[in-house]
């Protein structure tokens, strides 16, 4: 199967989705991403950063710098209340849509 | 790729970002450490999990407020460092651009002056001159003061009788101001003590109404001013007030001595108005029955003007809004018909109105320039376009040979839009720099130019380049500019990455024909314009350098000339003839002076005063036109010019007025005389006897050669004259103590129109000098562009190529071969070029004979100049190619198919 490519939203909601469990470095936004989906999204992981700093642009992330497992400085990322409005509403969204195509492609 | 250092905004943004990618790039390479590969191998995988760094780089930076800016600076940055790279290449652009910017910018604003600049008067639109027209010559007047002119097959004049002047006034009172002008003359005027010769103009009462101009201070004229019993007034152009009053407050109490007659200041006029002509330097106007012309011994206005055969005076009207121009013209015909002393007998014989609309002034500059600035301002827009050409072409070369750069710069993922900006960038930055180096350029040029124009068009060099011009010209370059700029960035989809990168040095690869056509193309087309431009510079250039090395008859070094107005200073009759022997006597002692002599007619001023000579006897059909020259005996001595027979007249005969005539040899052989000495001559109606007979001698300017007449200058009767001295020393060198001699004999007497004979000469020679100098510099700017264009084109052409070059060599062809070749390829491309160059240029030089800028029989002038340009060209263009063919020469086979 080839990699898919993510629409940009959906690419946002995924990074939001990740920031919900914890605050996050975006190597380890990365990792979780690809945990989760087992590979089958592959996102190329340095698209993560435009996505991430367009985020943080609309107030839906903000970040700082910690200090790292590895002992390196490292920006943390982590939801804002704005952040978690989006994501209960974009998950509510998507979790519509799906259903919608779900019915109709049984349907067929 | 290093990015210049300068304090961007988002820059800590941006380090903060980088250590963000290089913290996740670390992480990533330490996980597949951990999976067993090795350190380089892990990185690459991070590399490849990750993707392009800089592309990321950028994303993020797009969403940021800093990112325009910031960009913009960079682009900017980097494009300084590309031109500084190639700095042949970038000067060669920079100039084209600054030459050919400036030179169109210059005559452009020179001509909008003379054509298209309304006058700064109320409503310019409503304000004419009256002219008249007709088919043959009528026989309405008999004597008149003004100027006439041929306009295709109709006579123009612009003169009319003092009745129809007040015909039309009284016809259209109310609905249009018509005013009456007679001409401006240099009159002495006094002023705060000092003594300064200035333009007076002789105006009418309702002149300032008619005009449309309001005085700034004080008021314009009435009726009432202009009368013979009047108090003498005038009113002062702001200048005049500035440079002459010192721009004093009570200048409305202030009475101005003009010709030893007191005038009061009654206005000033706004600084913006500068008269009623493009080139109108007046700088005092008076009523014309208060006027010098009026004032004068034997006023041809005061004694004849109100005859009802004399047309003395220029109309200019203003029409009130009522009324339109139509309806204007018809009741001005009307009461121009009504004013006539006879009917016309025929239709041809009728003049009829010519209501020339004057809202850039009157036309006479228009007429005499007008036509002549258009082929400047075509042939100036011809170097435009070589040099947009130009332009063109090395942005194409460089574009070419930057290829690569841009492959590389694809491969590391930078987008298409991202080149076509930076581009786009290093194009405007060429094309701004260049205009900005163009406004010096224009500037000087314009400085130049004027010199070339009649005198009241200093003003114009002052008024600087027109920026709408400048603005017109810099877009038609910017947008060359960019577009040939951008041409690599839209060949981009044409350009294979890998074999772009693969092709090195250069192959003959399969697009390389079809990447120079468009460059030849422009060659061509440069070439050919080329042709043309360097051809009417040897023309012209040429046609000048005939004009100054004629024989004038006598020596033009050494010749000094100036004016005196001792008459318009109070000297009159015997006292005025005293001042003149006086003053040339006391001259002659002068040391450095060899001779000083007096004329009414300055020599090489273009103009003079010409009658019919007859033989006692003869009829007026019989009669020989010839210039007319009233001088002291020395005069002839000053002026350097040889008498061959008979004797010099007299100072007896000066001083008694005695009717003795010299003429000069061409009159003696037109007369028909063997010899000429004691034979009498008519003129005006007196016999004259003859006593000499003189060399012929070029007088009134280079371009004629008339028969002339010299006779006894009548010194008492003179208001004033042209002193001339021949010197033994450098002319200029002497003024001082000549000065300092006049003013022994009067203190206030100034000096006017200095001028050596060289200077003099060059003045009647302006539309000559302005058509060399320019056509000239166009032709070598011509040249000059068209060899670095040949040259870049070839340069690049052939170092693209040296791989092939080197397996000819290989297969055993000789330097010689190659270098043949090359030249082959070179003359083709010229001759293509010159060929549909030639008729053009015939055609330019059809052009300027008709417009009367070459005479007539200059057909086998301009056939020698082109076979000349033709010759010119080609030698530049094989030298163009000459050292781009020695280097495909020198090209080692082995290291050539090496690289290749």
């Amino acid at each position: 199967m080839k990699k898919t490519d993510l629409l940009q939203g959906t690419l946002d909601l995924l990074v939001l989705k990740v920031l919900q469990q914890g605050p996050q470095h975006g190597y380890g936004v990365a990792q979780k991403i690809l945990l989760k989906s087992r590979s089958a999204i592959d996102v190329q992981q340095g698209s993560l950063y435009p996505a991430l700093h367009r985020l943080q642009k609309k107030g839906l992330v903000s970040s700082e710098w910690k200090e790292a497992e590895s002992g390196r400085m490292a920006r943390v990322y982590a939801l804002t209340q704005a952040g978690r409005q989006q994501l209960a509403f974009e998950e509510e969204q998507w979790t519509q849509y799906a259903a919608a195509m779900g019915l109709v492609l049984e349907g067929e | 790729m290093q990015w210049p250092k300068i304090q961007w905004p988002g820059r800590k943004e941006d380090r903060e970002l980088r250590q963000e990618i290089e913290h996740h790039l670390d992480s990533l390479t330490e996980a597949y450490r951990k999976q067993g590969h090795s350190e380089a191998e892990a990185r690459r995988l991070a590399r490849i999990d990750f993707g392009g760094a800089e592309h990321i780089r950028e994303e993020c930076q797009e969403i940021e407020w800093w990112h325009w800016p910031s960009q913009l600076l960079r682009d900017v940055a980097f494009g300084v460092r590309m031109l500084r790279k190639t700095p042949a290449l970038t000067g060669a652009a920079l100039l084209s651009l600054a030459l050919g910017i400036g030179a169109t910018t210059a005559i452009l604003s020179i001509a909008e002056v003379v054509l298209l600049r309304p006058l700064a008067i109320s409503s310019p639109d409503h304000f004419y001159e009256l002219m008249w027209e007709s088919k043959d010559r009528i026989d309405l007047y008999k004597s008149a003061s003004g100027s006439n002119f041929q306009d295709g097959a109709m006579r123009v004049a612009d003169f009319f009788s003092l009745s129809a002047l007040d015909a039309m006034r009284n016809s259209l009172a109310g609905k249009a101001h018509v005013a009456s002008h007679i001409g401006k003359q240099p009159a002495s005027v006094s002023a705060q003590g000092a003594v300064v010769v200035a333009p007076v103009h002789a105006v009418g009462g309702n002149f300032f109404q008619a005009v449309g101009v309001q005085p700034e201070r004080g008021r314009g004229f009435v009726d009432e001013d202009d009368a013979a019993s009047a108090t003498p007034v005038a009113v002062i152009s702001y200048a005049f007030w500035k440079t002459n009053l010192g721009s004093s407050e009570d200048v409305l109490n202030t009475n101005l001595r003009i010709n030893n007659v007191y005038y009061r200041v009654v206005g000033v006029l706004p600084q913006a108005f500068f008269g009623i002509a493009p080139d109108d330097d007046t700088e005092i106007y008076v009523p014309i029955r208060q006027s010098p012309l009026w004032l004068q011994e034997r006023s041809f206005y005061r004694e004849r003007g109100a005859e009802p055969k004399t047309w003395p005076t220029q109309i200019v009207v203003r029409r009130m809004p009522e009324i339109s121009e139509l309806a204007l013209r018809e009741q001005l015909q009307a009461a121009f018909a009504s004013s006539w002393v006879s009917q016309p007998v025929s239709v041809e014989k009728t003049p009829y109105l010519r209501l020339n609309n004057a809202a850039q002034g009157l036309g006479s500059l228009r007429r005499q320039m007008g036509n002549p600035l258009l082929m400047l301002a075509g042939l100036v827009l011809l170097v435009l376009t070589i040099a947009c050409v130009n332009i063109a072409n090395l942005l194409l070369a460089r574009s070419v040979s930057r290829e690569k750069e841009f492959a590389l710069r694809a491969v590391l993922g930078s987008g298409r839009g991202r080149l076509l900006r930076q581009l786009f960038t290093e194009s405007l930055l060429l094309a701004l720099l260049g205009g900005a180096c163009s406004i010096p350029v224009a500037w000087s040029l314009m400085k130049l130019i004027v010199t070339f124009m009649p005198d009241g068009f200093a003003r114009v060099a002052a008024s600087g380049p027109d920026w709408r011009m400048l603005a017109a010209t810099a877009t038609i370059t910017v947008v060359t500019a960019i577009l040939f700029g951008l041409y690599p960035s839209w060949r981009g989809g044409r350009v294979n990455v890998a074999p772009a990168l693969k092709e090195g040095a250069g192959s003959a690869g399969t697009h390389s024909r079809w990447t120079w056509a468009p460059a030849k193309a422009l060659v061509l087309l440069q070439i050919s314009l080329s042709v043309l431009l360097v051809s009417s510079a040897i023309l012209f250039t040429g046609y000048l350098w005939d004009i100054l090395h004629r024989d004038t008859g006598y020596a033009q070094g050494n010749l000094l000339f100036f004016d005196l107005r001792p008459g318009e200073a109070g000297h009159r009759n015997d006292r005025l003839r005293q001042f003149y022997l006086q003053l040339e006597a006391r001259l002659a002692t002068v040391p450095g002076v060899e001779s000083v002599g007096l004329s009414q007619t300055r020599p090489m001023r273009g103009g003079g005063y010409w009658n019919t000579i007859k033989l006692p006897g003869q009829t007026a059909e019989g009669g020989i036109s010839a210039g007319i020259h009233h001088a002291t005996p020395n005069f002839l001595d000053a002026l350097g010019v040889p008498l061959l027979a008979g004797r010099n007249f007299t100072q007896q005969e000066l001083a008694r007025d005695a009717k003795v005539v010299l003429i000069s040899e061409k009159l003696s052989r037109e007369l028909g005389l063997n010899n000429p000495i004691g034979e009498r001559i008519v003129v005006d109606n007196i016999e004259q006897e003859i006593v000499g007979l003189t060399k012929d001698a070029r007088y009134a300017r280079m371009t004629d050669d008339p028969p002339v007449v010299y006779m006894p200058l009548a010194l008492g009767k003179v208001d004033s004259a042209t002193i001339a001295l021949r010197t033994s020393m450098s002319p200029m060198a002497l003024l001082p103590t000549v000065r300092a001699a006049i003013q022994e004999l009067d203190r206030d007497l100034p000096l006017v129109d200095i001028y050596t004979m060289e200077q003099q000469i060059s003045r009647t020679l302006q539309r000559e000098r302005l058509f060399a100098w320019l056509c000239g510099s166009f032709g070598v700017l011509a040249l000059v562009l068209c060899v670095v264009g040949l040259f870049g084109l070839f340069s690049y052409t052939t170092a693209r190529r040296i791989p092939e070059i080197g397996i000819r060599m290989a297969v055993g062809a000789s330097r010689a071969n190659v270098v043949k070749q090359v030249f082959a390829e070179g003359l083709r491309l010229t001759v293509a070029g010159i060929i549909p160059g030639i008729p053009l240029a015939a055609y330019a030089g059809w052009i300027a004979r008709s417009q009367q800028l070459l005479p007539e029989d200059a057909s086998s002038y301009a056939y020698s100049s082109l076979a000349i340009a033709l010759g010119i060209l080609a030698a530049s263009a094989l030298l163009a190619v000459a050292m781009p063919a020695i280097r495909a020469s020198r090209v080692d086979p082995i290291s050539a198919l090496r690289n290749g």
